[in-house]
Formats: structure tokens, sequence, C-alpha cells
């Protein structure tokens, strides 16, 4: 298989110091400077946002483990998607959210 | 002998703790890591020569691994290096470019099997990479525009019948005024696109609505197409399903083999071996590709029909067809 080489800051893609999501308190710019896009920018529905339980990782299975002993899923257990709910700390995991 | 499998993921990456225990429960050999933990938890010693190729060892203070023996690498989003604070700030971007270009350099030389690796999965992030790769494999795509002209936008919704998205060509979320904010993908009226102030700020997607009479998301694993068509049950979630995961039901399909055989020939162009890939299908059972993800989610996928796709990517790092 040939394998693309894309520039060196890319070719081990990591998560970027601080997180994914820069926090920012910022208030929006004007319509002539925003991004036209972030005109439909909302603060998701959390209505069926789900808490994320506390949980250790487990250094001999190489896993988290929740309070019960068992695997924790992405979704907290419940199978359903974490819903992001405008917590900057609490932001979708991966591709949950738009389409991204 | 079995040979052991690099796992470089986040800790707290919670869908990779299913297919850890899937190849756990197999009896395979796994080496868990997160760059995070380099270089204060996580120990390279790596050599080269004439003779050998990348050899030594990663060590933590649980387990080792001979870089020479690993037959798989699973990787998922890990975190950034743990350089040390202490560090004043032009200390703590050389130490990182540093780790980047030794630990990165070092894992990326391995050569076996990979799902994904890093450099193709850097490449198949870009939306236009993957359009461009899903149109040459024989896939269906909407017409696309991506500019930051808003002339461009005004002409190309009087080129295109029907409605119009637009969408996010990056990550769609923002963090202002201390909310987190995201951007759905919207049919736009002709309303929004009155005023186009702001196209010029930035690359902007602009793409053909395509009807649906429901959608797919494929995930794709090696040879293997898991597929579950998702059913949208709101006129939120009908134009952007994630909007709206209340209003989902999902059930597993089939894809017809002519899109199959395309959905391989473009992964193989992006030299993926796992995606998350998103289509529309139309009221006329035609396939349109939206999007592929090579880090996409997928447990939520098998929690809701029971895909097995932890086994799937256990499979595919241990060479099982």
């Amino acid at each position: 298989m040939t394998t693309p080489i894309g520039p060196s800051h890319q070719a081990f893609p990591l998560t970027p110091p601080g997180g994914r999501y820069l926090h920012s308190n910022e208030t929006p710019s004007g319509p002539d400077v925003r991004p036209w896009a972030l005109r439909f920018a909302t603060v998701p529905d959390s209505t069926g946002a789900v808490a994320v339980p506390a949980c250790v990782y487990d250094q001999t299975q190489q896993v988290s483990l929740a309070s019960d002993g068992g695997l924790l899923t992405c979704m907290a257990n419940t199978h359903t998607p974490t819903v992001p709910d405008g917590d900057p700390d609490n932001p979708p995991p991966l591709d949950e959210g738009p389409k991204d | 002998m079995s040979v052991p499998i690099l796992v470089i993921a986040a800790a707290d990456d919670w869908p990779t703790d299913r297919v850890v225990a899937a190849l756990g429960a197999r009896g395979s050999e796994v080496f868990r890591m997160d760059t995070t933990d380099f270089p204060q938890q996580l120990a390279l010693a790596g050599r080269i020569d004439e003779e050998h190729g990348w050899a030594g060892e990663l060590s933590t203070d649980w387990r080792t691994v001979d870089l020479a023996r690993v037959g798989a690498v699973y990787y998922r989003a890990p975190g950034p290096f743990g350089i040390s604070e202490a560090m004043s700030g032009p200390e703590q971007q050389f130490a990182a470019a540093q780790a980047r270009a030794g630990l990165g350099g070092v894992l990326s030389a391995l050569e076996c099997r990979w799902v994904n690796h890093p450099t193709a999965m850097a490449r198949a992030e870009y939306k236009p990479v993957q359009l461009a790769a899903a149109r040459a494999s024989g896939l269906r795509i909407p017409p696309t525009l991506i500019t930051n002209q808003a002339e461009a936008v005004r002409s190309f919704a009087e080129q295109v019948p029907g409605p119009l998205v637009s969408k996010p060509v990056a990550s769609p979320i923002i963090v202002e005024e201390g909310l987190l904010k995201t951007v759905y993908t919207r049919k736009l009226s002709p309303s929004d696109l009155a005023d186009l102030r702001g196209v010029d700020a930035t690359a902007h997607l602009f793409q053909a609505w395509v009807e649906k009479a429901y959608e797919v998301r494929l995930t794709v694993v090696g040879e293997r197409m898991l597929a579950a068509a998702v059913y949208a049950g709101s006129a939120a979630a009908r134009v952007d399903w994630r909007s709206d995961y209340g209003a989902l039901t999902y059930a597993v399909t089939d894809i017809p083999a002519d899109v199959a055989a395309g959905v391989r020939r473009m992964m193989t162009r992006l030299g993926l071996r796992y995606g998350a890939a998103d289509f529309v299908v139309d009221p006329q059972g035609r396939h349109w590709f939206l999007e592929v993800n090579p880090c996409g989610q997928w447990d939520w996928i098998q929690g809701a029909t029971g895909l097995p796709i932890a086994e799937a990517l256990a499979d595919e790092l241990e060479g099982i067809a």
C-alpha cells in the first residue's frame, strides 16, 4: 500500500494541547467579519444529554472501568450518543455533532 | 506465536476499550499507550541499522513491547504529548516537535497492519479529498461548491436544481461566550442566501440537497461492510440526523454490490482500513456519498444494531479476513 505523505505536522495527528476546542468567552464579531456559516451556530439541545459516570483506568486490563467493574461506552453505558449541552467541558466525542 | 498489537488512543476513549477487550478475550498481546504518556510515563528506545529495521522497546511501568514484533497498530485520536510544564513555552514547542518526529516517526515507520495509518488518516480527514476519492471510485456524490466568493454561491444556487445545504468543511464546533456551539447541516432558504456577508471570511461548503428516503451509516472495517440504516423521525433529523438523536431509529441493512465495490476502491485510494461513511438513500434507492470519517464513532451504532464492529476491528488487527 502506498501511504500518502502529508505536511509534517499532520503526519502524526494528535489532539491539540488544551483539547480539541479552545475555551473562549469572546463574543461574536459582526456580520461583515464573522464567517457566514456561523450564523447558524447553535447551542445543542441538552434534553438528551447523558452524564458521563465516574470511572478509573485499569492498567492491567488497559480499559476504563465503571464503579460496577464493567466497561464504559462512549455513551456512558446507555447506548445513546453523548449529546453536547453547551458546556465546553462536555464536548461531543469525535464525529458526534454535525458531520465533521 | 501471536504478535503484539499496539493500540494508540486516549486513555478515556471508551470505544477503544471494546476493541482492547475483544482482543484480550482472544488472548492477544496488547500494548495500549497514549501519546500523552510520552515522555514522562512512556519510554522509547528504538534502533535501526543496515541489518534491521526499527527495533527496540516501548515501555511503561506496567509492560513492554518489542517494536520489531508489532503486528498491527490501532490508531485513534491520541492526546497531545505530555511535555513538562516546567519548560518555557519555546522549550515545550521544541520538545513537542521532537516528540512528534521521534516517537511519531518511529511508530509511523512500523511496517505492519494499520487501522488506520496516521498519515493516511490525516489526509483523508479533508472532505474535498474524500469527495474526489469517492467520485474517482465510481460513487455518486452531490454537486458541491467550496468557496469564499458570494457570487460563486449565487451562481451555484442558480445552476443546481433544487435547494442547497451548507455545512462546515472542518470541525463544526466553536466555543464562544463560554458556550459550546455547533453548526449543523442546514437546508438553505432563499432568505439564507439573500445576505452572504461573511462568506468571504473563510472557505464555505455548499452542496445540492438530496431528497432522502433514509440514510446509511456504513462502517467499513477492512473488507467488511457493516451497514446501518438511519431513519429520521423529525424535520431536524431529516436534514442532519446528528441534530436530533432522540428522533432516530436504526436497522441493519445491506448496500448494493456496486456501492460496496466503489467504497472499497475509495478506501484503497485513501489508504484506509477503517472508515465511518455516510450515505443518503434517495426515494429511487440510489446511494449518495456524503463523507467518510477515518476516525468516526461506531460504538453507538453497535449498541443500537448489534453490528459486530468491535469484533471486526479485532479481526482486522489480527489479520483475520
